[in-house]
């Protein structure tokens, strides 16, 4: 009799579950897979406090993009989705987004928005996209190796001398500890922590429009000398050659590696995955003094024509509240909204405060054709990376790759 | 049953004796039974239709436009055929492609062969050796790949650090690093997955071959050599064909290793046509100008098994 009562009080909850009072709507958001950790956590939340709900969406990383244009040309697109912000310009390009601008600006704080997010979410002067989770390059050093190769643990390096003079005293501990990793195969990764050393000396890859390939700088010339020097003294496990970003983090995770440019991510994967890994965190620095990162995250884009942006707009409002950037902060995402990240992080780990102030200042290359230049495993940058890393003829490889950028640019301008 | 196949059989005189004209005739006035031998392929022609010739006829429509993955298409007809004749890229793909598809048929067969001798006859622990060598088949190209993918890395897999701990190369080798050593190992890992599915192709051919011409050769003083040569490899012929079909055909569909274990590298030295299919249509969303390209391969690869064929079929007055 019990259990009846207890199953009929059960089911009268599942009743008023799905049948919440009034007009009650339900949008349909999705993210991809690198969003698993915060975003769950963040529409459980709005979902609690609303009548109106969210259902989520993960989608494995590489897919994301090939299936929202498969479900845009099929009419079964999501109401909104969370996108990696380097696509936004393109997404905007093809004329799938809804143009959110006014709603954009009538926000009181859209002002402190991360402003590499609200950059990338703009395609001709209209807002397409606006920040919704963020992630800053740094550099993290290993404290417990610092101290055995009789460095200061609590100082991280300041230039480029300092890098690679640390990363030698770490790999002459020997046995399986080598000095400095990074994904020697991977666009992605190395957009995001390599261009920082370049921005830091005063260089860059793309003009700011995105028109026009800047490869050939001597600020490119000496992030790769300092890159290749290190190799050439075996500081890099060989793995790096072929990595295609799969080891980006993991190298670090196991205890061996002394110094590697990484990001704001890795400071909540440490903590909840290698809790006895002792780490420091510090910006990625220029050549001499100075420092730099890359901006990434995802910017909030709303499909064009959904008949819920009411409840997308309402979503998107408990996101930037304190609430909402403190449970993006607390589970893996910087916060997007400046004026009130210091308050968000104040609870949380303080090397939160570097990567938040990384974030600030980051940067991200604006074009339309970023996948074909930068992340695409064969496309240009990524070729590039690899050969002026390992290979015999730099000259040769930062003009090959400095044409064939300039021609999938213009190409795309036609 | 019986009826469709007498329907068929009726049918058939009237193909070859018959001229077009009474052959359009006889379509025409078809009486029941055609029709219900009509029926009795249905469900079949129904699958041709729906999962072969309609993408097969929206792979060519979308050919003929600009189609991006998101946003509106438009109609350019032929354009993407000739930007096709300009893509250098495509063909440095579909030139490695030949090349893989040339170096991993011999292989295959070349350790296909012997094998199939080997396990043909009955002899003590023969079902041991074929399921032995049969096993890799069952394997899924895409999990082989990643198997390989592992065993072949250099800080945490087996070859590189094995060689190393036995003192066989000074420091740890990553053999994906450059293109010898990567498509060698990639030769070996398709030759290790594939080789027992051709081994059994062959197998049934070699039985096949009536054991009494191979004695008869033998009393009249024919070597192995001879036998082999004489007998044996005329008698496979449309067994031969068939396996080399099915390798040439998957050799040049390559993609699930390379893409897994190499990524194109190194130095995009290993993007083989399907992959460069693939990065044009989901990398820079060119869905229509992949659909080009899809149709110029399929056409290589219908050439390809035409002239196999051709090469391969029994000469006059055998058979």
């Amino acid at each position: 009799m019990r259990t009846f009562i207890a199953g009929l009080a059960f089911a009268a909850s599942i009743v008023s579950a799905a049948l919440p009072a009034g007009a009650a709507e339900t949008a349909n958001i999705w993210v991809r897979a690198d969003g698993s950790n915060f975003m769950p956590r963040i529409v459980d939340a709005f979902n609690k406090g609303h009548e109106n709900q969210i259902k989520l969406d993960i989608i494995p990383n590489a897919e994301i993009i090939p299936k929202y244009g498969a479900a845009a040309a099929g009419g079964t697109a999501p109401d909104a989705l969370s996108l990696d912000l380097i696509y936004t310009p393109a997404f905007s390009a093809a004329g799938q987004l809804e143009d959110i601008t006014d709603w954009a600006k009538s926000l009181p704080y859209f002002e402190s928005l991360s402003p590499a997010h609200v950059k990338t979410g703009s395609y001709k002067g209209r807002i397409y996209g606006l920040p919704f989770s963020a992630d800053s390059s740094v550099l993290i050093w290993n404290k417990k190796l610092f101290k055995q190769a009789g460095l200061d643990p609590e100082k991280g390096p300041t230039n480029w001398a300092e890098i690679e003079a640390a990363a030698e005293k770490v790999n002459a501990l020997g046995g399986d500890i080598k000095g400095f990793y990074f994904s020697g195969n991977c666009g992605g990764c190395n957009i995001f922590t390599f261009t920082p050393l370049i921005w830091a000396s005063g260089g860059d890859i793309l003009t700011e429009d995105g028109s026009k390939a800047t490869l050939d700088s001597p600020q490119l010339r000496g992030a790769i000398d300092l890159y290749r020097s290190m190799i050439k003294k075996d500081l890099v496990p060989q793995g790096a050659q072929t990595d295609t970003g799969s080891n980006f983090f993991a190298a670090f995770a196991t205890g061996n590696i002394g110094i590697t440019p990484s990001g704001a991510f890795a400071i909540g994967a440490l903590n909840t995955q290698y809790p006895d890994i002792d780490y420091g965190v510090t910006f990625l620095p220029g050549k001499d003094g100075g420092w730099s990162s890359f901006a990434g995250g995802d910017n909030f884009i709303v499909t064009k024509g959904t008949t819920k942006i009411a409840v997308v707009k309402e979503f998107l409002d408990f996101a930037y509240s304190l609430e909402g950037q403190t449970i993006l902060a607390k589970y893996g995402s910087l916060p997007v909204r400046g004026d009130i990240a210091k308050e968000a992080l104040k609870d949380l780990d303080p090397r939160y405060q570097i990567a938040a102030e990384a974030m600030a200042k980051g940067r991200t290359p604006y074009t339309v054709v970023f996948n074909d230049l930068i992340n695409s495993a064969n496309g240009p940058w990524t070729q590039m990376v690899n050969e002026v890393f390992f290979g015999d003829d730099v000259d040769g490889s930062i003009a090959n790759a400095q044409e064939t950028m300039q021609s999938i640019i213009d190409s795309a301008q036609q | 049953m019986s009826e469709g196949l007498s329907a068929c059989a009726g049918y058939k005189p009237g193909m070859s004796a018959n001229s077009t004209l009474s052959r359009r005739r006889k379509l025409v006035g078809a009486g029941p039974r055609q029709w219900v031998g009509l029926l009795y392929v249905a469900p079949a022609v129904a699958l041709v239709i729906v999962f072969f010739i309609v993408p097969l006829g929206m792979t060519v429509w979308m050919s003929l436009h600009n189609w991006p993955l998101m946003g509106a298409h438009s109609f350019i007809g032929l354009d993407n055929y000739w930007a096709i004749l300009r893509d250098n890229r495509f063909w440095n793909a579909l030139r490695f492609t030949g090349f893989y598809t040339v170096v991993v048929t011999i292989a295959i067969f070349a350790v296909a062969f012997p094998l199939a001798l080997f396990i043909e006859r009955p002899r003590p622990l023969t079902g041991f050796y074929r399921t032995f060598f049969f096993m890799p088949v069952v394997v899924g190209f895409a999990s082989a790949s990643l198997l390989w993918s592992w065993l072949l890395n250099v800080d945490s897999g087996l070859f590189s650090p094995a060689a190393f701990a036995l003192g066989l190369t000074e420091k740890k080798v990553n053999l994906l690093a450059t293109f010898q050593p990567a498509f060698w190992s990639i030769i070996a890992m398709v030759v290790w997955k594939v080789a027992g599915f051709t081994m059994i192709i062959l197998m049934t051919g070699l039985q096949s071959i009536p054991p009494e011409l191979q004695e008869a050769a033998t009393i009249d003083g024919a070597g192995p050599l001879a036998r082999f040569r004489a007998i044996t490899l005329p008698l496979m012929r449309r067994t031969i064909a068939l396996a080399l079909i099915l390798s040439v055909a998957g050799s040049v569909l390559a993609f699930d290793q390379f893409y897994i274990i190499l990524r194109g590298g190194p130095r995009n030295q290993t993007l083989t046509a399907v992959y460069w299919i693939f990065n044009q249509s989901f990398v820079s969303f060119k869905l229509g100008y992949g659909a080009a390209l899809s149709m110029v391969l399929l056409v290589i690869l219908l050439v390809l098994s035409l002239i196999q064929l051709r090469l391969l079929r029994k000469p006059e007055g055998l058979d």
